[in-house]
């Protein structure tokens, strides 16, 4: 019983790296460029969500409804004001611009709203459901549901809508792509734009579960890297199934060997992926470095 | 050896750097007051970690973000031998270095047979798992309180009285990790990052061992890092999973490369002299009072240097420090300091290559080159199936088909880029075909060049040539002498300083050859040389090739350009789809009828 509590722990947990690895792939498959302020985003709707609550009392989830759009022009504009002019510029490059917004963001968070953890006090958060003897944690179960649910809409939306095909194509083939009369500048930027949207959406669903801080990011986008590379680069299903298997690595090592130590877990599932299965798990085997120069 | 310090130290070059070199010493030596000495030895040290760093992060362009892991096992590792087990730390030094080379293998041996952004990921990762232990064998490393150094100042403990002393050790971390630097940067090895550095495939075909060199570099780097940091812990007696092993540690040893000038030897010492301080400045006046605030403006720095100087402060400084050493005065200069331009130079009649009246007649006649029902497939398409044919040796063997009709796959697996799901490739009676290693069928005498030209942007025409030459040649002067040879035997000798990315189409395609003639293949693949040539470049090309093949060199060509093709081979070899239709010398190859429905399809029917 106590292992399929864990496993369902797990599973619950999952769901919020899913959705985080799954706009940190989105853009890594388009863009080509892994976001490591995308943390940040996390963090900066994190907050957002939080002094909603605390100025005028709004439940986080209607926070979503400014997180998406602006997190949805943040992205935007990451993408147009930084990466844009490095395109061309070998891949370091662009790592290290967003390396350097992270570092920024995160102090200037630092900065403005001193290390302090916050916390929303709701009574819901602590609401459980019971069923068949299994103890279901009410925003966990929000959590995981809506993740299920954006991931299916953004499979049918790259799936249906013209600028979804548009966004595939360029991840299959750049070059193609542009041969075709594809803007690829537009279709980056939507991209980067859908990613970090994304990471607004987990921001507002997270906030009633975990406290916010300004490195929350940090330790969100790290888990988000080892799910990114497990589920294989640029590959969004992978993002999602991989997300919920590093929930339950998380959950059942925490039981199992030591909360403290489930990191170490999951880095060395990382390294082994590196070592054994680099396209990762449903990647296709010998495109881990596709397009990659 | 006394005439060449002698000219060393009397041209502005050596002295300059020299007397820089001992002012730096005197003010080390001579500071008395603790707050300046505190921050000198902090820039030495920083310089040389950054020297560390830019080894693996700048020379060969593998961006680690987790070089704290490094920093935090070298600390660790001798902190702990001197306080648990009594061992000192100049003896400590050695084995935290040996830790670090340890690590590398962990982190390098998984990631440098992958390309993309997985090792900067994978070193994130390590440094956050050694943190997290750190913390966790609380027994041993004494955890999140941290590790206390006792202060026993000696010589063996690297703990010492006066802070002259500690900046004299960071000095000489610094003249080594320098010296290190301007060894490899000058050597083999420097030539092999940087050429991987641009284009890692090209790099492997002309005959680099590009996960030999990165794992090279990343053990130095690695193992200078843990050196270094040992240093810094006897200096700060204290050690804490949380700081030694921080991201913060990491960003800034490439940020000091970066604002300094990356990949250059030079360059962390510059980032430190600007960093540091301001590190310190800021820590001082406003890091107590507002949090965050110096990391708010690194990051800032970070996004403007590589937005808006990607190449560092040194790219502002090279060109007036070069027109500032001129206007200096030279002694003990009674040679021209650069060697005369090698125009008409070198005799034609010392070519190493043997002329063609050398092969003996029934030599020409075995095969150097034997394929065997080879196939190829990739996923549903038969990319290759069941090709057999050979060349011989002094021959050139004209490849033509329909586009997609797999000539190019052939190259990939005559060359080792592919591996063939089946048949036989026999290069001078040995099999090659499941090699799988581009630099190894290098080294036994396979070169090619690709369709689409991979010159290595950033070094010059000479030094392009001279990463092929250093296939054969170990010696960096050797490499040169061997470089201009064959610059000047394709006709670019009077190009060799100009940067590859600078010329023309032409000249590019040309560079791709000479690049592969100095790795002194037997067999050479030309993959489309002239594509996209002007007719009268097709000429000069055709001219080249010959004179290649009368060097002595077995040649198969890929060729679309029908008139050359048929004015150059030997015989010709028609793939379509995967399969050979035909082959036989080129006027009646042309005249098949197989080959025009292959190229004009079943319509066309003379009849």
């Amino acid at each position: 019983m106590i292992l399929i509590q864990i496993l369902v722990n797990g599973l619950l947990l999952g769901g919020i790296y899913a959705l985080l690895s799954i706009g940190l792939t989105l853009i890594f498959g388009v863009v080509r460029v892994i976001n490591f302020a995308h943390g940040e985003f996390l963090m900066i709707s994190m907050y957002i969500a939080y002094f909603f609550y605390a100025f005028f009392g709004w439940n986080p989830y209607w926070s979503l409804i400014i997180n998406f759009p602006l997190m949805f022009l943040l992205g935007m504009a990451t993408d147009q004001l930084l990466i844009r002019p490095l395109r061309n510029a070998p891949s370091y490059m662009q790592v290290f611009a967003t390396v350097g917004l992270s570092i920024l963001l995160i102090n200037l968070a630092l900065f403005i709203f001193s290390g302090d953890y916050r916390a929303i006090d709701l009574p819901f958060a602590k609401k459980v459901i019971q069923l068949w003897g299994i103890y279901l944690n009410y925003p966990r179960l929000i959590i995981f549901s809506s993740s299920i649910g954006i991931t299916l809409l953004i499979y049918l939306f790259l799936q249906n809508t013209d600028i979804g095909k548009q966004i595939r194509a360029i991840a299959q083939n750049r070059t193609a792509a542009r041969l075709m009369g594809l803007k690829l500048n537009r279709i980056y930027m939507i991209t980067f734009g859908i990613g970090s949207g994304l990471v607004g959406i987990a921001g507002g669903l997270i906030t009633p579960v975990y406290y916010v801080y300004p490195t929350v990011g940090v330790y969100f986008v790290l888990t988000a890297f080892v799910v990114v590379v497990l589920g294989g680069m640029g590959n969004m299903m992978g993002a999602f199934l991989g997300g919920l298997i590093i929930g339950i690595v998380d959950s059942v090592s925490g039981y199992y060997i030591d909360p403290s130590l489930k990191e170490t877990v999951y880095y060395v599932i990382f390294v082994l992926v590196l070592i054994f299965r680099p396209s990762g798990l449903l990647g296709q085997v010998g495109a881990e470095e596709m397009g990659m120069k | 050896m006394l005439k060449a310090c002698f000219r060393l130290l009397g041209n502005p070059k050596g002295y300059f750097v020299i007397l820089v070199f001992v002012g730096l010493l005197a003010v080390l030596l001579f500071t008395r007051n603790p707050f300046y000495l505190n921050i000198l030895f902090m820039i030495l040290l920083y310089a040389g970690l950054s020297g560390a760093w830019n080894i693996i992060g700048g020379f060969a362009g593998q961006l680690s973000l987790g070089h704290s892991a490094f920093f935090g096992i070298g600390a660790y590792t001798s902190g702990l031998l001197f306080v648990k087990c009594g061992v000192p730390p100049i003896l400590g030094i050695f084995a935290g270095m040996a830790t670090a080379s340890l690590l590398a293998a962990v982190i390098g041996i998984p990631c440098f047979r992958l390309k993309g952004p997985f090792f900067s990921l994978a070193t994130i990762a390590i440094a956050e798992v050694l943190q997290i232990l750190a913390v966790y064998f609380k027994k041993i490393t004494e955890g999140s309180e941290g590790l206390s150094i006792p202060f026993q100042p000696s010589f063996y403990n690297l703990i010492f009285e006066s802070r002259n002393h500690y900046a004299l050790a960071g000095f000489f971390f610094l003249l080594l990790v320098l010296g290190l630097s301007y060894w490899i940067q000058n050597s083999r090895l420097g030539y092999q990052l940087a050429a991987l550095r641009d284009e890692d495939q090209a790099a492997e075909t002309l005959g680099v061992n590009t996960f030999r060199a990165k794992m090279t570099a990343l053990w130095i780097s690695g193992a200078l890092t843990a050196a270094g940091a040992t240093l810094f812990s006897q200096y700060i007696l204290f050690l804490e999973p949380h700081s030694e092993f921080s991201i913060n540690v990491s960003v800034n040893l490439a940020l000091i490369s970066m604002i300094g000038g990356l990949g250059t030897c030079i360059g962390p010492l510059i980032g430190s002299f600007l960093l540091i301080p301001l590190q310190e400045f800021l820590r001082t006046w406003i890091g107590g009072k507002y949090q965050g605030l110096h990391f708010i403006i690194y990051g800032g720095l970070l996004i403007a240097v590589v937005m808006f100087m990607p190449k560092g402060v040194i790219a502002f400084f090279s060109r007036k420090y070069d027109s500032f050493l001129l206007r200096l005065p030279s002694f003990f200069q009674n040679r021209e300091a650069l060697p005369p331009p090698p125009r008409e130079a070198i005799n034609p009649g010392l070519s190493p290559f043997p002329k063609p009246g050398d092969i003996p007649p029934e030599k020409a006649r075995t095969p150097i080159l034997e394929v065997k029902n080879l196939s190829k497939n990739f996923g549903g398409l038969r990319a290759i199936s069941n090709l057999s044919f050979s060349v011989h040796e002094g021959e050139i063997l004209g490849i033509i088909g329909p586009n997609g009709a797999g000539k190019t796959t052939l190259f990939n697996i005559l060359s080792g880029v592919y591996q063939p799901d089946k048949g036989i490739v026999k290069f001078q009676g040995l099999g090659v075909s499941h090699l799988n290693k581009s630099h190894i069928l290098c080294r036994s005498g396979v070169g090619r060049t690709y369709q689409l030209v991979k010159p290595f942007e950033n070094m010059t025409v000479l030094d392009n040539v001279m990463v092929g030459a250093f296939c054969r040649q170990s010696g960096r002067k050797k490499a040169r002498d061997k470089a201009l040879e064959i610059l000047q035997f394709a006709g670019m000798a009077q190009k060799r300083g100009m940067l590859a990315n600078e010329i023309t189409l032409a000249d590019k395609k040309r560079l791709e050859v000479a690049r592969v003639l100095a790795t002194q293949p037997r067999l050479l693949l030309l993959d489309e040389v002239m594509a996209g040539l002007t007719p009268v470049e097709v000429q000069e090309t055709g001219e080249f090739i010959r004179k290649i093949r009368d060097s002595g060199k077995t040649i198969i060509l890929i060729e679309h350009v029908m008139q050359a093709i048929t004015s150059l081979s030997d015989r010709v070899l028609v793939l379509s789809q995967g399969e050979k239709i035909t082959e036989g010398r080129a006027e009646e190859v042309v005249r098949d009828e197989r080959v025009i429905k292959a190229y004009l399809g079943e319509s066309h029917d003379p009849a």
